[in-house]
């Protein structure tokens, strides 16, 4: 595919404390060999991420958005990941109408005793992202290409 | 454009959905016109700098000054060495005297409008 | 509508409201006022016209000055839901209000492409066909990802950051607005960060939204902006089920930590 131009793309993973930064870290605890494109910030709970954080990840040149939870049921908050699993399918279809693909953003669920599946998760995810090619807004300042804001200085 | 008025207080602005000219939309300068109008900063009295300090005057006393000022400055370096900045703030009608004062008694062409700033 | 003058007079008289709120035609302006039983002589100026004010917006404001009294307000479709989402979103505090009806012109429905364009009990006029043209939606509806970036952005670029949308708009209530967050929209630049500034307000318009239209006839930039916002009503409903203004005991998806709607397991 793409591999071939070099282009590595930067994933935003939002990882809830709870299980899947335990599940990362139980990847990396037992050596599981994963792509390294996914930069992980540690939420409290999946239900904290914001479509702003979202959407700020893509301002800054994301490439894509990792979303990773409880599994529903197993919330350490009760329903916190419901508020996930609702937003993050409308949050997807918003960006698909203003144009950037829905394939960028990606919500799953990854308890602590997952280290395989968030392996697993984390390569499929980038391999798709490397496949999509770098994401439309990067090289933008405030959502205008760079060298025409320069040009015009 | 409507002031909205809550108990002799200018509380907000709305555009004037049937004008022929704006048909409802404002700048942002129209939707924020009714914040200047209560602001704690606004100047309701004329201030003359005296000695390097701000100091309270009467508008008699405030106007003769500017108005001596302007034609010392005049007279000593020719009207050219005057300018005048108006306002968006202004209406037409007080743009228009600015502009006659300007010209006719200043006697420069040096007048612009800081919309063009 | 010499009746509904009548009728307000009426309520305003017995006490039923403590004070109407209504639009006015002054000399051929129109523009909404409010009346208590002091100044009943407003009333006369009363009138249903082509223009349109967000009247929910400025009975809450006028709500949160009265609270515990009865208000009256004359209502169009879109007034009703709007009052709906703002009671939802419980703006209009203790003040409860009295509605007086009023159904639009087949003229005014066809103007504001209103779907709906009469309230649930009507007081004065009569039931207009509802208008829905679609056709830029299902037009971009059709296009490609790239295409539809393209153009929204072109659209984005012409944005002028004057909050004119979020300041008419009858259901943004908020005392502090994220569109004004200096992190995710930097200040002092022209147009606002795109596409941030108009995905936010259109992630904030997804469950409140209730399609009057009043953000696009006021924008100075003529961005179609309801085109998104009705693109998120019909995602909201695919998804959920839900209709913002429909019925003020919906709760939003949203908004509530149930279940609901296409979950992912």
């Amino acid at each position: 595919m793409s591999a071939d131009n070099g282009f590595e793309p930067t994933i935003i993973g939002f990882l809830c404390n709870w299980c899947s930064y335990a599940g990362a870290d139980l990847a990396g605890g037992s050596r599981k060999k994963y792509a390294a494109n996914v930069l992980p910030i540690r939420v409290m709970c999946s239900g904290t991420v914001s479509p702003h954080h979202i959407v700020k990840a893509f301002q800054m040149g994301a490439d894509g958005v990792l979303v990773t939870g409880c599994h529903i049921g197993e919330c350490h908050y009760m329903k916190g990941n419901y508020m996930t699993a609702k937003r993050i399918p409308v949050v997807k279809e918003l960006l698909g109408f203003i144009g950037i693909s829905p394939d960028r953003l990606m919500l799953d669920w990854v308890s602590a005793s997952e280290g395989e599946k968030f392996a697993r998760v984390v390569t499929e995810f980038s391999d798709k992202i490397r496949s999509l090619g770098p994401s439309p807004l990067k090289g933008r300042v405030h959502g205008r290409v760079k060298e025409e804001s320069q040009a015009s200085a | 454009m409507y002031l909205e008025v809550m108990d002799g207080k200018v509380t907000g602005t709305l555009p004037s959905m049937n004008h022929p000219i704006s048909e409802g939309s404002l700048c942002i300068k129209g939707w924020n016109a009714h914040e200047p109008v209560h602001s704690q900063k606004r100047l309701t009295k004329p201030l003359i700098r005296k000695d390097g300090v701000l100091t309270e005057a009467s508008w008699d006393e405030a106007i003769s000054n500017v108005a001596g000022e302007l034609a010392r400055i005049r007279d000593q370096y020719g009207p050219n060495s005057l300018a005048v900045l108006t306002s968006a703030k202004c209406t037409n009608e007080e743009n228009y005297l600015l502009m006659k004062l300007t010209r006719a008694v200043l006697g420069t062409n040096n007048i612009d409008h800081c919309a063009r700033l | 509508m010499e009746e509904l003058k009548k009728k307000v007079k009426q309520a305003l008289e017995e006490g039923k409201i403590h004070g109407f709120l209504g639009l006015k035609a002054d000399e051929g302006d129109i523009s909404p006022f409010f009346m208590t039983k002091d100044n009943i002589a407003e009333l006369e100026k009363l009138t249903a016209p082509d223009g349109r004010y967000s009247l929910g917006k400025i009975l809450s404001r006028i709500a949160a000055q009265n609270p515990g009294k009865a208000i009256g307000v004359m209502v169009r479709g879109c007034d009703e839901r709007a009052i709906i989402e703002l009671t939802k979103a419980s703006q209009l505090g203790t003040a409860s209000t009295v509605q007086f009806g009023v159904a639009c012109t087949p003229q005014t429905a066809e103007k504001c492409n209103c779907p709906q364009p009469y309230p649930s009990t009507i007081d004065f006029g009569e039931k207009a066909k509802s208008v829905n043209h679609g056709e830029l939606l299902t037009k971009l509806e059709q296009m490609s990802v790239e295409d539809r970036l393209a153009y929204w952005m072109a659209q984005f670029d012409k944005c002028i950051k004057c909050y004119g949308c979020r300041n008419i708009c009858p259901v943004c209530y908020c005392q502090e607005c994220t569109l004004e967050d200096k992190n995710l929209v930097p200040g002092g630049i022209v147009p606002p960060a795109t596409p941030v500034f108009h995905f936010i307000k259109a992630m904030h318009m997804a469950d409140r939204c209730i399609d009057c239209g009043l953000c696009e006839a006021t924008c100075p930039s003529n961005i179609p902006l309801r085109t998104i916002y009705r693109h998120m009503r019909k995602v909201m409903q695919e998804l959920f089920d839900y209709v913002p203004g429909r019925a003020a005991d919906d709760k939003s998806p949203l908004g509530t930590l149930e279940e609901g709607g296409r979950l992912i397991h």
